[in-house]
């Protein structure tokens, strides 16, 4: 039991990383991609459908942090909404059948789009302001993130298929 | 531990939610001032930024330098002709300035000007809003403090340093930033007021009174360095559009276009003495 958690948090550390790495490789390559595609939700919202609940909470702590660190906005605020979302996307992947693709993709593109609810709330709660809409930009981000989320489960389900034809 | 087994994604979702909510609420007091917490988190997470970073330049810089080397012989002549222009310029600027001031005078000011900028590479971008702030590779082992100006390569001004500082990275809060506040003055009519930024592309000048006349669309703005925070005479930007303000009668509305630029943000120099640029 123990053990599990543990493996459960090294993880999520672990998902983390890879998440401030495509953060950092998207925004080196220009800083538009970052207005059009949040690496940290695709990285949450793909190992919630994976692993489930728990670990999409805690996953969504850890990114959120991350996210919230690289950023001058109120700290907690992307961690509490990317909590949710791991937390709502492993519980209701776990009781629906997402396997399809353009399921899946609607379910993920669902989840971006309450995401991005929330946080606009919250931040207006927490600065008392409004949300930069960078001349409408901003409103691709929830499709660009469910899309690219969707497509890597895609991958690693094939590529999960032709291993254990293989074996 | 019955409880555990049964509500074990209830009660780990509660709380996380309840961590959220305090880590919220502590920041309340401490305003713009960075928690303990943040500051170790940003330490663990900015080598992998700068690892990432620092990947995809190299795969850039060997695919300009090796593969995509066409137009190389054009960009050079245009380099060479800028640089001579550049050359003629400093020595026009050098000439100019010794009319007024004698040369022990000027060379006192060089003296102290020069070992104070300090060159840094951009290795993240505000994971928000990409007109907030940016990550550079220069931290407290380098010299970089907060409240520091950052400028670009052309010497206009980028923002300044805030926390969290780590050893060998920083953030900086860009102009363009809605919490960012640089005092400027006008060019040519002399006009002051506050530059704000709207996280967008452009700026603001706040608190020019309605009353003031003069200003015109083009016009340059500078740094006063009565902020404390930006060395005076800094190139800002240009006005782009003057207006009424129709929500406060009382100031006029005015636009300014900053004149950095985010897609050549690549190398800033910041201005590595005391707050305010001075020693």
């Amino acid at each position: 039991m123990r053990e599990s958690v543990a493996k459960d948090v090294l993880r999520a550390f672990l998902g983390t990383l890879a998440a401030v790495l495509v953060y950092s490789v998207a925004g080196a390559s220009g800083p538009r991609l970052l207005i059009v595609f949040n690496a940290f939700s695709v990285v949450v919202l793909f190992f919630s459908v994976r692993r489930g609940e728990v670990f999409g909470a805690l996953l969504g702590t850890l990114c959120g942090l991350a996210q919230d660190t690289f950023s001058i906005g109120v700290f907690g605020v992307a961690g509490l909404t990317k909590t949710l979302l791991g937390f709502w996307t492993g519980y209701i992947s776990r009781r629906i059948d997402v396997a399809p693709f353009a399921r899946n993709a609607l379910f993920m593109l669902i989840m971006s789009v309450l995401e991005m609810i929330l946080w606009v709330l919250i931040t207006a709660i927490v600065r008392l302001e409004t949300v930069s809409w960078h001349g409408g930009l901003i409103l691709l981000q929830p499709v660009v993130t469910a899309l690219v989320a969707g497509l890597l489960i895609v991958v690693e389900r094939r590529v999960a298929a032709r291993r254990s034809r293989g074996a | 531990m019955a409880l555990w087994e049964k509500r074990r994604s209830t009660l780990v979702l509660a709380g996380l939610v309840l961590f959220h909510v305090v880590l919220i609420s502590v920041q309340v007091p401490q305003g713009a001032e960075k928690s303990a917490f943040e500051r170790v988190v940003f330490f663990v997470y900015s080598p992998v930024q700068r690892l990432a970073a620092g990947t995809v330049r190299g795969v850039v810089s060997l695919w300009r330098g090796y593969f995509d080397l066409r137009g190389v012989r054009k960009e050079n002549e245009t380099l060479k002709r800028e640089n001579f222009f550049l050359h003629q310029d400093v020595r026009f600027l050098k000439d100019r300035l010794g009319l007024y001031r004698s040369e022990a005078e000027l060379q006192a000011i060089l003296k102290d000007f020069r070992g104070t900028v300090l060159p840094a590479r951009v290795i993240g971008i505000d994971s928000v809003n990409p007109h907030q702030a940016i990550v550079i590779d220069k931290g407290r082992l380098d010299g970089v403090a907060k409240d520091m100006a950052v400028c670009d390569m052309t010497g206009a001004l980028v923002g300044r340093t805030i926390g969290p500082v780590s050893l060998k990275d920083a953030m900086v809060q860009l102009i363009t930033d809605k919490d960012s506040s640089v005092g400027v003055v006008s060019a040519v009519d002399r006009l002051t007021g506050s530059l704000a930024g709207r996280s967008g592309p452009t700026c603001e000048l706040r608190y020019v009174l309605a009353s003031v006349t003069g200003g015109q669309v083009g016009e340059e703005l500078l740094t006063t360095g009565t902020d404390r925070i930006y060395p005076a005479g800094i190139r800002v930007g240009r006005i782009s559009s003057i207006e009424p303000n129709e929500s406060s009668p009382i100031f006029r509305r005015i636009f300014v276009e900053p004149y950095f630029r985010f897609n050549t943000l690549d190398v800033v120099a910041v201005l590595a003495g005391a707050p305010g640029g001075g020693k």
